[in-house]
């Protein structure tokens, strides 16, 4: 927390990465599957943010959308992308392909699907390096065996002949980030890097990305659905419901006074480990919404305990500290309790804060 | 306490023969489970945490006789199943039942919910086919479905309504035993919490007995009675709850719980993370199977397995420095 205290805040610094209004829906049999309904974000060098939310709630698309590797069936529908202000949305394809893996690097969920099984892992590690950068091969090979170091591959020469099936899956993604990592990219996005993890491995892993980060001033989208990852590693976090943006904040205040009902139903729904062992949780009832058929109004209305009539009627903006005193600066919540003219609700619209160290 | 376990492993170990020529020969013998001593008493949930590749899953399946034993026994409501046939095993199957990690997997796709639900009662040739329908009826209603999704299959369901599909099918028999295996590791951390709380309270009412399988540390400090620590095929630490998690004692139980993120910005802890990965469970380390990663490992450790101890209060060590 005293390494938060002294970094600046984001909004001292120019974003890398400042993504408008994002829209992205895929064209299927059964009509149109509304993913991504309008989702900003942004991000600056050397900081971390985390994505949160429902399965389905358009994590993974919305990362897809930026880094353009959406299925054929998936479509930008609106929305900017300025990366270094450039609109990635208007790059050529070609234009593209030389910033991913370049500039832009992405760490995926499974390992074992993203590397290629026929191939040993430091071919596949050189050969990304050979893509990207104008270098021998003997350099390349040389750089291989510095990040398989980096990213602690055990005996890194012996190991680099070594096919993917003789890796654990930690092991695998190691690799993964080192091939994320080789060619020096400024924005690493990394979806679900260790839900298939254990605990010990999740852990080598988290800080290794966090080590790597703040050495080489990179910027970090961590997409995970584990609320102990995000309140460990990230500086800022996003929680998405439903193809939109219900919260976004600076993680000590998320944590300490989360606003928006989701949120909330979130934080109780996982078991407390710091005191003693709960009677029940309590989760959050419902299920999550159909993409194919959003609710109209707030996504989140059909589960939610403080719904009112206008909830299901129209989508509430996303408010933020000019419009609600008792959020906090960069804090924005994107439900109608925060209307000036709404009922007081304890602990969403209440003015009383929980003291968060800055 | 005084009732005796409903199960009660003595040395029970599963051994995978693995690699070598098509004719057997140069056979490695992969030591998944390797020799387990456990007893699980009438209405707990003991958690099984560890992981991935210790053997948890191999544990609980030659458990149940889904795979053959290499050895040990396996005394279930006093009798020891480790050996009797598929004949000899069919009482018993319907009092030991399990929910799957992945509930879309594991229900037939070309099954709707009714027939699903069913399939138990039907093998185990249970009441008329009228009666199980309306058993089907209650069952469904009791895991939080309606009848009107009786007729719909299971890839019309979210991963939460899949796993209750899942459940109404393991408690269709009224078992003694279900064995969960990761049950929420796929489901909505929102969801996840709706699921926890059904299996509780099918508990209280059933006076079920759970085997609790994750690696979901934070789960299982809430839902379970005892927690087993497994590493490389063996229980290196078992303890009451809170007396795992207040007094953890053995190296690899402190640094698993270490790991665990917490979910509070302002608790941000640096871990000194343990080193290395699971040893290769074709060549076991000597001594204690944890050595090559622990801390405190000394010329003992590799030389002596140390014993499984009790500490006091039902909780066992296996670490020559507790
Ligand atoms: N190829 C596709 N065709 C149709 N719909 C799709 C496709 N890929 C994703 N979707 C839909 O887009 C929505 C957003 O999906 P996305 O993968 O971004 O979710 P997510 O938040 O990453 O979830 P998870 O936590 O499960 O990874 C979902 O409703 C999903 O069903
Ligand atoms: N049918 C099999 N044949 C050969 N080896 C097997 C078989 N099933 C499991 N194994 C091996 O036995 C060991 C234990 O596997 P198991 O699936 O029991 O682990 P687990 O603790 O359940 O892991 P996870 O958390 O990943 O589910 C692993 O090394 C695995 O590769
Ligand atoms: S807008 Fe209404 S339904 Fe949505 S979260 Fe706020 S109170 Fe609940
Ligand atoms: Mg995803
Ligand atoms: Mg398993």
């Amino acid at each position: 927390m005293s390494k938060q205290a002294k970094t600046k805040s984001p909004q001292h610094r120019v974003p890398l990465l400042e993504l408008e209004g994002l829209a992205t829906s895929f064209f299927t049999q059964r009509g149109e599957v509304q993913a991504v309904r309008g989702v900003s974000l942004q991000i600056s060098p050397g900081k971390i943010l985390g994505i949160v939310g429902e399965s389905g709630s358009g994590k993974s698309i919305t990362c897809m959308s930026i880094l353009r590797l959406l299925k054929s069936s998936g479509k930008i529908i609106g929305g900017k992308a300025m990366f270094e202000g450039t609109d990635l949305f208007t790059l050529k394809e070609e234009e593209m392909r030389q910033l991913r893996g370049n500039d832009i690097a992405v760490i995926f969920q499974d390992p074992m699907t993203s590397l290629n099984p026929t191939m040993s892992v430091g071919d596949q590690v050189m050969e990304t390096i050979l893509r990207h950068k104008n270098v021998s091969k003997a350099e390349a090979r040389a750089r291989t065996i510095e990040l398989f170091e980096l990213v602690r591959i055990p005996s890194p020469e012996s190991r680099l002949n070594s096919y993917p099936h003789e890796f654990s899956g930690g092991m695998r993604q190691r690799v993964m980030i080192a091939i994320a990592l080789s060619c020096d990219p400024k924005l690493l996005i990394a979806d679900e890097p260790t839900t298939a993890l254990d605990v010990t491995i999740q852990r080598q892993i988290l800080t290794l990305i966090k080590d790597i980060q703040a050495r080489m001033d990179m910027a970090v989208i961590l997409i995970t659905h584990d609320l102990g990852v995000i309140a460990e590693v990230t500086d800022r976090v996003l929680v998405m419901y439903g193809g939109l943006v219900m919260e976004e904040g600076r993680v000590n205040d998320i944590f300490a006074n989360p606003r928006h009902p989701y949120t909330q139903g979130l934080m109780a729904s996982i078991p407390d480990m710091s005191g003693k062992r709960q009677a029940r949780l309590q989760p959050i009832p419902g299920s999550p919404p159909d993409m194919n058929a959003p609710p109209t109004g707030c996504p989140f209305s059909p589960r939610c305990e403080h719904v009112r009539v206008q909830c299901s009627q129209e989508l509430p903006p996303l408010y933020g500290r000019e419009d609600a005193n008792y959020l906090v600066e960069g804090q924005s919540v994107r439900c109608w309790l925060h209307h000036s003219d709404a009922p007081f609700v304890e602990g969403v619209n209440s003015p009383d804060l929980v003291q968060v160290e800055r | 306490m005084g009732e005796k376990p409903l199960v009660s492993l003595r040395g029970l170990a599963k051994y995978f023969p693995v690699g070598g020529s098509l004719f057997g020969r140069n056979k490695q013998l992969l030591r998944a489970v390797d020799g387990i001593d456990l007893d699980i008493n009438r209405g707990e949930t003991l958690g099984l945490v560890g992981e991935s590749g210790c053997g948890k899953s191999t544990l609980a399946r030659t458990l149940i006789r889904l795979y053959e034993p290499s050895e040990g026994e396996i005394i279930f409501a006093g009798d020891d199943i480790a050996h009797l046939n598929e004949k000899q095993l069919k009482p018993y199957r319907a009092r030991m039942q399990m929910i799957f990690q992945d509930p879309y997997a594991s229900l037939n796709g070309r099954m709707n919910v009714r027939d699903l639900i069913a399939e138990p009662l039907e093998i185990a040739g249970v009441g008329t086919k009228e009666s199980r329908s309306k058993r089907v009826d209650q069952l469904l209603e009791r895991v939080g479905l309606n009848a009107d999704h009786a007729d719909r299959f299971a890839h019309e369901f979210s991963g939460g309504q899949r796993q209750r599909i899942g459940i109404a099918r393991a408690i269709a028999l009224e078992p003694d035993l279900i064995i969960c295996d990761e049950p929420i590791s796929a489901l909505d951390v929102s969801i996840q919490a709706q699921v926890v709380n059904m299996l509780e309270d099918l508990q209280n009412e059933f006076n079920l007995t759970y085997l609790f399988i994750t690696h979901d540390l934070s789960m299982v400090r809430h839902i379970c009675d005892r927690i087993g620590v497994m590493y490389l095929g063996k229980i290196v630490e078992l303890a009451p709850n809170e007396a795992l998690y207040n007094k953890p004692s053995h190296p690899y139980t402190q640094a698993l719980l270490a790991s665990i993120p917490v979910a509070d910005p302002t608790a941000r802890h640096e871990v000194v993370s343990m080193q290395g990965e699971i040893p290769n469970p074709m060549d076991v380390p000597s001594g204690c199977r944890f050595r090559t990663r622990c801390p405190l490992a000394t010329n003992k450790c590799t030389e002596e397995v140390p014993e499984f101890k009790n500490i006091g209060e039902g909780h066992f060590v296996a670490c020559h420095f507790v």
